[in-house]
């Protein structure tokens, strides 16, 4: 047996930087911030931070499954869907107070998303992808042929009438304060945790994570969920801010497109290339909206050069340039110099 | 007879559904990539095509042999600007990349060709059929399930009896060490490419023969292949080829069910088989 040496350096293991205390100081405040906005918005600006709000914590979770668990999806608007139509459901057929039906609403993709993942998991990496789509797809049809969610036709969401303006613009803000805390703390706080040590080991070889003690298949499967999750909260507060609901608009492919353009081009598997990707996209959506199919076509063409010259995105190139992280996950060894008696 | 018929339909319906999956298999089975541009691919060509036949006067089979070598064009060309950068262990470049294509294309075609449905006019092919003891079995149908057969069993000869399918085949099973034996991975893979795609140019005449065509259509092709390679099995291409034919019966048998329920019918076979039989109908375990 080999003994330990006496005398190790006294170390301290460094995990928060001076920006990252910056950063959270300021997710702090703009969550406090969205919160307020019944307080210093108008109505139409709710519903455009709102939209942001939705964008960023799609995005988020994709980030999560593609950039970090190694699952590419194409399909989690089918959880998206699924959650805004059991919101329609429990408030609209059975009378459940909305605001309490968004989280009753979020027990369904929860409960769906565990045999997609264990019907999908048998597919190999691209595979994976397509599979996620198709179920989406299925998601999509099964809700146009059902008539008790009205079929092709949607439904509305009438019962929000009984709520006046600023008691729904309340709702609204306290819902986007909760998806900003929920999608980027929420991911900040796992990845700090020692799950999120796995899951960089796991992104960086998941064999030798394997060998390593890390449950792989537990962890996917876990992210898998709470994307699920995630993309369900998003969907269930954009639909009832929405009033309406048909298959076409619930399972809408877009949603994947503009999470995998905002991830890839902000900087995948990280939580400061997703800031940045959304606000791009949504500036973007606001100034160049209007070309429609021309629009598209840049958005799909930086898709392909970033995956092609520039797999780090916009973050990779800032991060490699400065080492300052707004969310740092790196524990750092500082040899702190004198021993310890 | 009514479930006779729809199982004759749904074989010849297969057979359309086979032209799209065997360049998917043959792609993934050579480089473990999905171009999931591979739908739209089929729509650029078929508008292309549309679009010559209406330019120049020219008939369906005409178009197919314009078309067929462009297709091989351009999967080369696809092949040596985008893929060859993404080939590689991670699947997540080779889909973002082809991801981003699709959306790139499919809204390029709508600003050319606009959201109108087109269809590539057969010079009355279209609607001669042939009568069999009460069935009637359109023409084109027959003439598309016929060349189905021929690309398969071409393909499938290919890559077992010749020089360059044995250098496929190597390249397949482990790149480095085909490498090692004087195979350039590169070139044999924009062949592949090259094939899979002009295997497209085919199925681009025949889709838009019996069907209209729209630039939203190719994602719904992508996943009809997709399935079909699934259901059917990797590792062969008669594998995709069976695999379409179930898909086609099960979509046939769905429409007459419900008409809401032909596609889902599709889905949900293949979601049926992913649960029981992950490896394919005829796929290795």
């Amino acid at each position: 047996m080999v003994a330990i040496s006496p005398d190790l350096p006294a170390v301290e293991v460094r995990r928060q930087t001076a920006s990252g205390r910056m950063a959270l100081l300021a997710l702090a405040l703009a969550v406090v911030a969205l919160a307020a906005m019944p307080f210093w918005a108008k109505t139409g600006t709710i519903r455009m931070v709102l939209e942001l709000c939705c964008y960023l914590a799609v995005a988020q979770m994709w980030n999560m499954l593609a950039g970090y668990a190694g699952l590419v999806s194409v399909g989690q608007q089918a959880f998206m869907g699924a959650a805004g139509y059991a919101l329609f459901v429990l408030a609209q057929t059975f009378g459940v107070n909305p605001f309490l039906a968004i989280f009753l609403s979020l027990l369904v993709p929860a409960v769906l998303a565990v045999p997609c993942y264990l019907l999908l998991h048998r597919l190999d990496g691209p595979y994976f992808a397509i599979g996620t789509w198709v179920v989406a797809e299925v998601f999509r049809l099964v809700a146009s042929n059902l008539s008790w969610v009205n079929a092709g036709a949607g439904m509305s969401l009438s019962v929000m009438k009984d709520y006046t303006g600023f008691q729904r613009n309340v709702a609204m803000s306290l819902l986007c304060a909760l998806m900003v805390l929920v999608s980027i703390g929420g991911s900040y706080w796992f990845l700090r945790s020692r799950y999120g040590l796995a899951l960089i080991a796991m992104r960086d070889n998941p064999v030798a994570a394997a060998s390593q003690g890390v449950n792989v298949r537990r962890l996917r499967f876990m992210i898998y969920v709470a994307a699920a999750v995630g993309c369900g909260l998003v969907g269930a507060v954009y639909f009832m801010a929405q009033l309406r609901i048909n298959p076409q608009a619930a399972f809408d492919p877009m949603w994947s497109n503009v999470a995998i353009f905002i991830v890839m081009v902000g900087g995948i598997a990280s939580i400061e290339g997703v800031l940045i990707g959304t606000l791009i996209y949504f500036v973007a959506d606001r100034w160049f909206g209007e070309y429609g199919a021309s629009y598209f076509v840049v958005l799909g063409v930086m898709t392909v050069l970033v995956a092609l010259y520039a797999r780090g995105g916009i973050w990779g190139m800032i991060s490699a340039r400065w080492d300052a992280p707004w969310f740092p996950i790196r524990r750092h060894l500082i040899l702190t110099g004198d021993k310890t008696p | 007879m009514q479930w006779f018929d729809a199982l004759v339909q749904g074989v010849l319906l297969g057979g359309m559904y086979a032209q799209y999956a065997l360049g998917m298999a043959l792609m993934f089975g050579v480089m473990k990539i999905v171009n999931v541009s591979h739908g739209d691919l089929v729509i650029l060509l078929s508008l292309i095509g549309i679009s010559l036949a209406s330019k120049l006067g020219l008939g369906p089979f005409a178009v197919m042999a314009a078309l067929v070598p462009l297709a091989v064009g351009l999967g080369w060309l696809l092949q040596k600007a985008v893929l060859n950068r993404v080939v590689g262990e991670d699947p997540l470049p080779s889909l973002i990349a082809t991801f981003g294509l699709s959306l790139a294309l499919q809204n390029l075609m709508l600003q050319i060709w606009s959201a109108n449905s087109r269809s590539l006019p057969g010079g009355g092919l279209e609607s001669r059929s042939l009568a069999f003891g009460g069935i009637h079995i359109g023409l084109l149908p027959v003439i598309v399930l016929v060349f189905a057969v021929a690309l398969t069993w071409g393909l499938d000869l290919l890559l077992r009896r010749t020089r360059f399918g044995r250098a496929l085949r190597a390249a397949a099973s482990d790149v480095e060490a085909a490498a090692m034996t004087g195979i350039n991975p590169r070139a044999v893979y924009a062949s592949a490419t090259a094939i899979a795609v002009g295997i497209l140019g085919f199925a681009a005449v025949f889709q838009s023969l019996r069907s209209t065509v729209a630039p939203s259509d190719g994602g719904a092709q992508l996943i009809y292949a997709f399935e079909a390679v699934i259901i059917g099995g990797m590792g062969s291409v008669w594998g995709a080829f069976i695999g379409s034919m179930v898909l086609g019966v099960t979509q046939a048998i769905g429409f007459r069910i419900d008409p809401g329920f032909g596609v889902l019918a599709g889905h949900l076979v293949f979601l049926l088989v992913l649960a029981t039989r992950p490896q394919g109908l005829f796929g290795r375990a």
